[in-house]
């Protein structure tokens, strides 16, 4: 067993998600936003070289699932993520 | 005929990667975080200014304030030094090296491979490790490490022939017994005495020079004459290290965890093979760069994760700088780990050890993935992929 056999657990995944106005989430991997139950923003190791942006959407969908997806703001890049 | 290696300033060397144009500049090799105040290895231009290595850092800058100080690398020093010796091995060689930038090895039973003569060895040596070595040849490691001093890089190697050792070495200064570990103190006391050369102190009566300095004196007396001890040569090493990533990861706590990560990694090895563990080293990478390496020898050889983390724990209390990597290797395997019967009842331990079985035997059915365990490694991260990580499953729960 090598480290590669060690797995963050958590870890984001890349999705596709269309923002809507001001930039809240308007549709998650082709599914409506039904609704927005929170939004939070998170700045972290900004005394590194890497510094993480994140503005994070718990969401609520069409179909009924609740959802959390971030957009890294630094590359508008979306990721669901279980937080 | 025994061959030396020499790569002067190796540490230096490896501290600067490939920014070695900076060897043009006076530089020093700055003090291991949380050692003595003292500069390492130099440059050329630093050492115009008076700067030698062991000297104060403050005097140092005092003598040539524009002195760059570079963040040592034991970890990138001790890398770099295997590869070379792996080299040496590459052309049938089997080195002694007891610190980074100098080998010996015999050349004796190499010169059928090479063409048949020492000057084949020595070529082969040079077209392996490039010009920037230098080498020397002599009938003894002393008398070859003189050699390879007194040759440049892009000369042909000194050669010293075993009839002429003693007229070799007799001129050289008796500073050079410096260079065995157990003589750096000797050669202040030998020049207060007026002794100043090799060939005066090999002139010396026996008797007088074993009363005067006892054993160190006689090695010195020894070494000057042209004898020495026998070559060692190392072991094969087998290589199993681990190393992880640390973000966030800077109080007691998260670097706990890591390590109990890591010696988890580390156990489920295959090239363990079932062995314990003798000796281990935890390694550093900091984050204002340099590194920190500190090995530990178990007192007894174990493949208990709870006695190795118990053993190892401490010594991240000595990490100087916060840290951006942690690192475990196995220095040394002991004897295959057995499963050996308590003297006292222990329902729990059979219980982990029919546990550690049935983990066996997923493994066995389902591969290396079907037994993990979640760890915990910084719970209270605000980023949630680095609070969790899924571990193997320890199965040696005796040790």
């Amino acid at each position: 067993m090598s480290a590669a056999d060690t797995k963050r657990l958590g870890a984001p995944r890349p999705i596709r998600v269309r923002a809507g106005a001001r930039g809240f989430p308007a549709a998650v991997g082709g599914v409506a936003v039904e609704a927005v139950r929170e939004d939070w923003v998170v700045e972290d190791r900004w005394w590194t070289g890497r510094p993480v942006r994140r503005r994070y959407f718990e969401l609520v969908l069409a179909d009924g699932r609740d959802v959390t997806v971030f957009c890294e703001l630094s590359r508008k890049r979306w990721f669901a993520q279980r937080a | 005929m025994i061959v030396c290696v020499l790569i002067p300033r190796f540490a230096l060397l490896a501290a600067l990667g490939d920014r070695r144009a900076l060897l043009s500049e006076p530089v020093a090799l700055a003090p291991e975080a949380g050692r003595e105040q003292f500069v390492g290895e130099v440059s050329a231009p630093a050492e115009a200014f008076g700067i030698v290595a062991g000297m104060r850092v403050g005097e140092a800058l005092s003598r040539c304030p524009e002195l760059r100080l570079e963040p040592p690398d034991p970890e990138g020093v001790r890398g770099l030094w295997h590869e070379v010796l792996d080299r040496v091995e590459g052309i049938g060689a089997a080195p002694e090296s007891e610190r980074a930038g100098a080998a010996f090895f015999d050349a004796d039973g190499l010169q059928g491979l090479h063409g048949g003569d020492l000057d084949g060895v020595l070529a082969a040596t040079r077209r392996t490790l490039g010009r920037g070595s230098r080498l020397g040849a002599a009938a003894c490691r002393f008398a070859a490490h003189c050699a390879a001093r007194e040759s440049r890089p892009r000369r042909p190697p000194v050669v010293v022939a075993e009839a002429d050792t003693a007229r070799f070495l007799a001129p050289l200064p008796a500073g050079l017994l410096r260079t065995r570990p157990e003589l750096a103190a000797l050669p202040d006391v030998l020049e207060r005495l007026g002794i100043r050369t090799l060939g005066e102190m090999a002139a010396l009566p026996s008797r007088a020079v074993a009363e005067r300095f006892g054993h160190p004196g006689l090695l010195a007396l020894d070494l000057s004459r042209g004898r020495d001890t026998p070559l060692a040569p190392r072991r094969p090493p087998e290589p199993v290290s681990e190393r992880i990533d640390l973000p966030e990861a800077t109080s007691g706590q998260q670097l706990e965890r890591a390590l109990e990560l890591l010696i988890a990694r580390v156990l489920a090895r295959r090239e363990r093979r079932g062995r314990s563990l003798r000796a281990l080293a935890v390694s550093a990478r900091f984050v204002a760069g340099g590194t920190w390496r500190c090995a530990v020898t178990l007192r007894h050889a174990s493949a208990d994760p709870r006695r190795i983390g118990l053993a190892l724990g401490p010594k991240l209390a000595e990490l100087p700088a916060p840290a951006e990597s942690l690192g475990l290797e196995v220095e040394a395997f002991g004897p295959p780990a057995t499963d050996q019967g308590r003297l006292l009842d222990d329902g729990g331990a059979e219980r982990r050890v029919r546990l550690g079985e049935a983990v066996r035997q997923a493994r066995q059915a389902a591969g290396p993935g079907a037994a993990m365990r979640v760890l915990d490694v910084d719970p209270d991260s605000r980023l949630p992929e680095r609070r969790s990580v899924l571990a193997p499953f320890p199965t040696d729960p005796l040790g």
